[in-house]
């Protein structure tokens, strides 16, 4: 039971509701008598009502795969099998003797991550797995160029593989450990797919030479120029991959 | 197992907001909201208490920030941020006024960002913060109102409000 006139820790429970309904009353009886006192209490009301308007906002961030509680446990599990593995791998090579061991630790330490493999992943998710929506869903370049360029300045154009039949469709970002990324999706007729991905080369700006890489039944083409890195995945071996390489020159 | 991350799901998005409310950088926050998921998930069987998992992940992410703060100036300079934070506003009146308590808001230190989240515009019980900072909830109930006032000061005279007077 509050008494009266009100502490100032009985009006903000009142404000935030945690008062008891027959506290709730007779706070409200009081205020109605005394002009001063609710006028503040109402300035407080509006700021946190205010708040909340502000902050919906924040509710609807584009989605990070990378916080996926699925994606999050295999990470996990596989973290700690690696961790075994390394374990193992160093027990072994302490038994063998001094210069195999330090061959295994050269071993154990070269688990770097492969180049643009965070496109290779997105890729996966979005193109092959087709979760979640697109964050803008558009045909051909244009309306593409303008929605990339509001996120990356000065960044290289969107290829264009008209020639080879695709299309630009839909457009999303991510967030990625390097920074912010977006994967942009093109499709042909026969329903294939290829995507532009980009991102910055991250806080130790790692820019890339020019290369390929192949990934299970994928293939990136990734480079940089001075902002960003980039890549371009499809399909491995297929005829679409032929095609864009006649047509292409990455 | 399926079940647990499906209220994670829903629960990410005010992660990530609280997230973004402390650090105030997208990809930062990212970074904190994904750490504070690992040590919610490395911990789930022996960690996780009775009651409400949005108020136990909030202190997670919490503790998370502190100690990254504290251990290093890193976050600061850590990634660059997208360009532009415009999307998504409610309407334009709305969002011109909320601007401004949301720039009063932002001046704010961490902690009282944190308690009005928390209580404003998540709605937990001072029980619950009481529990998240670990200290009796008379204390939570003076440090919300000390970071009631401190954002009514830095607000005042940004809003203009309708002011009521009673004419005699």
């Amino acid at each position: 039971m509050i008494s009266l006139p009100p502490s100032e820790r009985d009006l903000h429970a009142y404000i935030d509701h945690q008062l008891s309904e027959s506290d709730r009353r007779l706070l409200e009886t009081y205020l109605s008598s005394h002009p001063q006192l609710a006028a503040q209490v109402q300035a407080w009301q509006q700021d946190a009502q205010q708040l909340r308007a502000a902050l919906g906002g924040a509710l609807q961030q584009p989605v990070n795969p990378n916080l996926d509680p699925t994606l999050i446990r295999q990470r996990l599990k596989r973290q700690s099998r690696r961790h075994l593995a390394s374990a193992a791998l160093l027990l072994i090579a302490l038994g063998v003797g001094g210069l195999s061991g330090w061959q295994a630790r050269e071993m154990t330490l070269a688990s770097a991550p492969l180049p643009m493999t965070d496109a290779l992943q997105a890729y996966r998710l979005f193109a092959q797995q087709g979760v979640l929506p697109a964050d803008l869903e558009v045909r051909g370049n244009g309306a593409m160029q303008a929605w990339l360029d509001r996120y990356f300045t000065q960044a290289e154009r969107l290829p264009d593989l008209r020639e080879a039949g695709f299309q630009a469709v839909s457009g999303r970002l991510l967030s990625t450990d390097q920074g912010p990324a977006a994967m942009v999706l093109y499709e042909d007729q026969g329903g294939h797919r290829i995507s532009f991905y980009i991102r910055p080369p991250g806080p130790k700006n790692y820019l890339l030479p020019r290369g390929s890489r192949s990934d299970g039944e994928l293939q990136a083409d990734y480079w940089s120029d001075s902002g960003y890195n980039y890549a371009m995945v499809s399909p491995s071996g297929s005829a679409v991959a032929q095609r864009l390489q006649d047509t292409q020159k990455f | 197992m399926n079940d647990i991350d499906e209220q994670l799901r829903e629960i990410i998005p005010r992660l990530r907001r609280f997230a973004l409310s402390l650090s105030r950088q997208p990809s930062s926050a990212d970074d904190l909201v994904q750490a504070s998921l690992e040590r919610a998930l490395s911990s789930w069987g022996e960690k996780r208490p009775e009651g409400d998992l949005r108020a136990w992940l909030f202190a997670i992410l919490y503790r998370q920030f502190l100690d990254a703060h504290r251990r290093s100036r890193r976050y600061a300079r850590m990634l660059e941020f997208f360009t532009g934070r415009d999307d998504a506003q409610p309407s334009v009146e709305r969002s011109v006024v909320a601007q401004s308590t949301l720039e009063a808001f932002d001046r704010l230190p961490a902690e009282q960002r944190a308690l009005l989240l928390w209580v404003s515009v998540e709605g937990l019980s001072y029980k619950e913060v009481a529990t998240i900072l670990d200290v009796p909830t008379g204390t939570v109930m003076s440090r919300l109102s000390r970071a009631r006032q401190a954002l009514r000061q830095l607000s005042d005279g940004e809003i203009t409000s309708p002011s009521l007077r009673i004419l005699k």
